[in-house]
This record gives C-alpha cells, structure tokens and sequence, in this order.
C-alpha cells in the first residue's frame, strides 16, 4: 500500500517530463540574429504555408518545408529588407484578390516617431511590391513606432483591413477604399494615443470581428464592432487593466464551451486568463499562472493532440512556461526541460502544422538584447493520437482571418479563432488544428464567418485537414 | 507499526492534496484588478482615503480587511508591492492625544514621516463578515474649506462642497479615514524610544519634518502635506 501512494505521489512528476521534442536542427542556416514578429502564411501561393521571421535589422526570413528541413525562400530585397527593422507582421488578403498580403510593421525606434514606414508586400506574378511604395498610397503611410498588427474584417466582406498597433502615437487602421490604401483610424474613432503591444480579433462579443488591445501606459482596448464602427467597452466587460502593461495576447476557448475568450499576458504582471460571465471577464487564472513574468508572446493551441489546448508562454531572459487547460479552466502546468530556454532571449512565436504531418511545430523567434537563433519545436506524441485540422476559406478564395472554427462532440464544444494576428507581433496559422480526446465521437464543425454567418459539417474520418469554403 | 505509517503517510498526501487544490487569495492582484473602479478618472494622488473606502465596503472579513490595507499607502494612494515592510510608528490619538503605536505600511520612506507628523490615529469599530472588530485608523481633519486645497489631488474624491464626500471616502467623527495603522496600541516607553532612535523614523524624519514645506521636493507627500496640514 505504501509503494502504491509513493507511485501516485510520484506519478505527476512522470507524466510531466520532456513534453517538447527540440527540432532545430530542422532549420538549415540558422545564424544567431535578431529576430521579432513571426507569422504564418503562403507567400509564394503554391498552397503550402510559410514562417514568416522579421528581422530586426537582419533580414525577413520566409521559412518553406522542404525534404525534412526549413528553408529560407525569401531572396527579393523588399521581402527581405534588413534595413527597416521589422518588428510586427500579420497576412490577410486586403485586396480581395483571395492570396494574403503581408503587412510588415517597421520600427527603427520604440515610441514616437520613425524614420521608415511600414510595407504591405503583395505578390504581383513572380514579384514581390510594396504597395505603400505606390504613389496613390503614400498619402497615409504609418510614420510611429508601433509593435503588433491584427487583420479585421469589420464589414464581414471579406475586405480586411489592418489595425496598427502604435507606440506613443495615434493607431492606425488601413483599408483599401476606390483602389486606394486609406487610414481609416480617425473615421472609425481607434485613432488613440496609447502604448500599443498586442492585438487580437474575433468573434469576442459580437457575431462581427470585435478587437482586443493589450496596452502599455494606458487601459487596453475591447473595441466591440458595431456594423463595422468600434465602442470601447474594455472597462464595461472589466478587462481594461490600466496599471498592467499588455504583452503576449490570445483568444482560447477556455471552458471548452463555444466561444473564445481572452488570455492576456502582462510584463512582469499578473497574466489574465479572462472568461466572460454575466456581460464582464472574469480572470480565472490559477496563482501558477497568473504569476509575473517577463512575458513575450502567448500561444492557446493543442500541441500534443490530446483534445486538450496548452498555453504556452515565452519569456524573454527568463524561462518559457507551459500550461495544459484542463476541464473547468483549470491550468495544469506542464514542467518544461526542453523549450524551457532559460537564458533564451524570446521575441516571438507560431505554431503550424508546417511539414503537414498532423502535429503543430512551435518556431520560437529570439533577440532584442541578444543575437540568438531560431528555435523549434514539436510536442512527443502518443502515435495513436488522432487530429483533425479545418482550413475555412472565405469567397475571395482567402483564409477567413478572424472566422471561428467550434469542434463539436459528444464531451466537448471547442471553439477556436482563424488567427487574425496574436501572441505579441505574431500571427498562428490560419487553421484551427483539434487534437481528438480518449473516446470522443460524434463529430460535427461549425464554422462562424466573419459576417457571423454559420455552417454546419459532418465529420466522418478524422486525422485530415479539411477546407471549408464560405458561400 | 506499518499500519500506523500508513496512516501517517495517507494523512500528509491528504494534506498536500488540499493544500495544492486551496488558491490563496491574491489581494494585490484584486486592487490591481479594481484599480480603474477605485479611481475612474486615474489620478490616485494622496487618495489613500479611497482605498480604505473601497476596502471598508468590501463582505469581507477582518484578515481580509488587515491584508488589503497592507498593499496601498494611505500617504500617497501608490499600491505597495505584496512583500513590502512596514515602520515601526507612533501617531497621536485625536480623543486622547496619547502616542499610538503601530505597524504603517508604506511606498516610501517620507511617507512615515508625514503620517506621523500630518495625521491622528482615531478607534474605529466595524462589522466585518466575520464579527465586530476594534482597530487603530489614522486621520485627518476636513480640507474642503481649504482655500489652497493641492490642486493636483481630485477634490471630488473627498469633498461635496464643503463637507467631506461620505459616498467617496469614509467619514469618522468628522475627519477623513486614509488607512488603518497595524497591530495599532499604547505605545510603551521602549517603543517610543525605538521610533524615536530609528534612523528613519527618527532621524532622517527630524530633518525631514524641519525643512520647510517648500523646499521638500520629494514627490507626493508633498502632495499629502498640503491637504493634510
């Protein structure tokens, strides 16, 4: 008997060990470097997605999957363009031509006002343009420091625009309105002065793209859409959190009930796991959680395929955290050895099934203080873990940014975002990647436009991506 | 023998066990949560007396109660960091004009100095979730007639006219309530003697509290000084 509470004394700390498998080796030339923003998009349009790595006066890097390895395929000087200092990036197809553009958040200072402006990279036959270079669109281009980049598709037509997150000067919200690239911020009341860090959008509040702003100096933004104009109702719903300075920000379906809600990371402050209850978030994150950090990025995703989302959280000079989201939105947390990155100077991170294998990689991006290279990982699977991966795709043909994905089965409701732009800098793959639980069955997907219209599919095999295309 | 280690085993994993599933409440985490509800106009300057109003209307219990007032400074209105040490202080009773002793959590050092010069310690009895508790508050006296009332503390906050505001700060026998003095008492002789000899509240206090009020340059308890004096 004694033997047996020894064992199940001892049994957690089993279960824990070495959740992360180190496959860096993956990425071929890999020098150490300074690296921001990631995100995750196709930017050579042969159905195949790319990391997208912004470099920090090193150049952008475009990391395609190829014969087992990561290989860099960004060799035109606009994509690349070491000189600007890229810091935040999100894709989204602003002109609706159904390919994303790549929006590429410049800053060669940290508040005020910079020097070069952002890009908007399009793909135009074999070329890369910016379309910022563009005469009729230097009008508005976007002169202050900023930090993250959401795509939100305000109308739920298809036509995104981009919310800038700006340091020490006004956000900017661009459109392209009679064929030209317009700030929209001042029309649509987002034109503040804050200390912007992260954005997210989704379905939060409303059947419309709603914005989450995590912010430094100043209250965060919960910008409700209201047929395509913004409220703030961020001290409404109690998630404003003035004394706090945002950081890594994500939407996750905490309770696995349907809807997302909002995890939001604080530097060396509390971190916030928000649920909506009774028309306010409540902060239910454990004292584990909740407990400071230098945090950078934070990314809600089934790493390890057991039907269960992780949270995992990098800090920068300080180690990386892993949390699993367990029934009743209670965080375990998972003890890291590999990914753990002690002395890892972490900037930014995303995950995407990028060698299609049905597991999620984790790119981890490093610098600021301290030139280091890539990382990535991917989670030890158990091989009898099913998965099930939904691509919804709007009527321009593009990745319906912003549109959720909920799993529906007999023991869960799971709701997941088409990431518009999260983490801190960053952006996930526009997928919502499902592991499948012990014994789960009965699957059905819902998927919820932008427009907040819905449909409904039948699941009948699993471990298989499947495009959802909108009407 | 076994059976008896057995049951000792059983009784620590059961202890463990509950002790990993109680989340202790994070007070700090709470005001820095509430802090825009506390403040709607963001300027907590000198505003100790709200935090001890919002505190007071809580259902809590007195633990509650002594945990919460340990995290603001009833000087400045800052939020003190959850590890932060108290001084050792003695203030004036105003009923009694007797020393009282007690524990003043504060965000910096001046701010002890102030308390105990600017402010009066004053009984104050409330019924608590818990049952009815004594306790030690410190003061001041009503600055709403002020014709120099510090123009960068939000006189709405404590005034209604000239009458302290009681729907915003708490009003005890006509003063104005800013924080609660710890383990508050009679101050022995040797107690008196150790605040008098610290090189705080003593000495740097005495050069402190005789440079004049002009000249003291040292951020919000100066602030304070000028509603308080």
């Amino acid at each position: 008997m004694i033997s047996i509470i020894l064992l199940i004394l001892i049994i957690p700390n089993i279960v824990n060990a070495d959740f992360f498998e180190d496959i860096t080796n993956k990425i071929v030339d890999n020098p150490k470097r300074l690296s921001y923003g990631v995100s995750v998009a196709d930017i050579d349009q042969n159905g195949k997605y790319e990391f997208i790595v912004t470099g920090f006066g090193y150049p952008n890097l475009a990391l395609t999957h190829d014969n087992g390895k990561l290989i860099n395929i960004a060799n035109q000087n606009v994509f690349s363009d070491e000189f600007r200092k890229t810091i935040g990036v999100a894709a989204c197809d602003v002109d609706k031509d159904g390919y994303e553009e790549i929006y590429f958040l410049n800053t060669d200072t940290y508040s005020g006002t910079k020097k070069y402006s952002d890009r908007l990279i399009d793909l135009d036959g074999n070329k890369f343009l910016d379309m910022f270079e563009i005469e009729k669109n230097k009008e508005d281009l976007n002169l202050t420091a900023g930090r993250s980049v959401a795509c939100v598709d305000r109308k739920g037509n298809g036509a995104y625009g981009l919310y800038v997150s700006n340091y020490g000067g006004p956000t900017r919200f661009y459109e392209i309105e009679d064929k030209k690239i317009k700030d929209k911020s001042i029309n649509l009341n987002l034109d503040k002065v804050t200390g912007g860090r992260a954005v997210v959008s989704g379905h939060i509040l409303s059947d419309r793209s709603d914005i989450f702003a995590a912010n430094e100096r100043g209250a965060n933004f919960l910008l409700k859409n209201n047929n395509g104009v913004f409220e703030d109702v961020a001290f409404d719903y109690r998630v404003d959190d003035v004394i706090q300075n945002g950081r890594g920000t994500a939407l996750s379906d905490i309770l696995y009930r349907g809807r997302l809600d909002i995890i939001s990371g604080n530097w060396q402050g509390y971190h916030r796991a928000y649920v909506l209850q009774n028309n306010q978030f409540k902060d239910i994150g454990s004292s584990e959680f909740d407990k400071p950090s230098r945090i950078r990025t934070i990314i809600s995703a089934d790493f390890d395929n057991d039907g269960y989302d992780e949270v995992f959280m990098n800090n920068i000079a300080e180690p990386n955290k892993l949390f699993r989201i367990k029934k009743n939105g209670v965080f375990e947390e998972i003890i890291l050895e590999t990914g753990l990155e002690t002395d890892g100077f972490g900037t930014g991170a995303a995950v995407a099934d990028i060698d299609d294998d049905g597991i999620l990689e984790l790119l981890v991006s490093r610098g600021e203080s301290k030139e280091q290279p890539l990382t990535l990982y991917k989670a030890k699977v158990d091989k009898q873990r099913k998965y099930l991966r939904i691509k919804p795709i709007n009527k321009f043909g593009a990745p319906a940014r912003g549109a959720t994905v909920t799993l529906i089965t007999n023991q869960r409701k799971h709701a997941k975002t088409i990431d518009a732009g999260s983490g801190y800098l960053c952006q996930m793959e526009p997928v919502a990647h499902y592991g499948i639980r012990k014994n789960e069955k009965d699957f059905k997907v819902e998927v919820k436009w932008t427009d907040g219209t819905k449909n409904l599919i039948k699941i009948n095999s699993l471990n298989q991506a499947i495009i959802v295309k909108q009407k | 023998m076994k059976k008896n280690l057995f049951k000792l085993i059983l009784f620590f994993f059961i202890i463990f066990q509950l002790e990993s599933l109680a989340e202790e409440k994070n007070y700090h985490k709470e005001l820095i949560t509430d802090w825009s509800r506390i403040f709607p106009d963001q300027n907590r300057n000198a505003a100790g007396p709200k935090f001890f109003k919002y505190i007071i209307d809580k259902e809590i219990t007195y633990k509650d109660f002594k945990e919460y007032n340990k995290l603001y400074c009833a000087v400045s209105g800052s939020l003190i960091d959850p590890n932060g040490e108290p001084d050792f202080i003695f203030v004036k009773e105003s009923k009694t004009g007797k020393k009282i002793c007690g524990d003043y959590y504060k965000c910096c050092i001046p701010c002890s100095c102030d308390i105990m010069k600017y402010s009066e310690v004053e009984k104050m009895k409330h019924k608590f979730s818990d049952g009815l508790n004594e306790f030690y508050v410190f003061t001041i006296k009503n600055p709403c007639k002020k014709k120099d009332f510090p123009d960068r503390v939000n006189k709405d906050y404590f005034c209604d006219g000239e009458k302290i505001n009681n729907n915003q700060v708490y009003n005890l026998n006509g003063r104005i309530v800013i924080g609660l003095l710890h383990e508050g008492r009679s101050c022995k002789k040797e107690e008196l003697d150790f605040v008098k000899s610290h090189q705080v509240t003593g000495r740097f206090c005495e050069l402190r509290n005789s440079t004049p009020l002009d000249s003291l340059k040292t951020g919000m308890g100066d602030i304070f000084i000028k509603l308080a004096r």
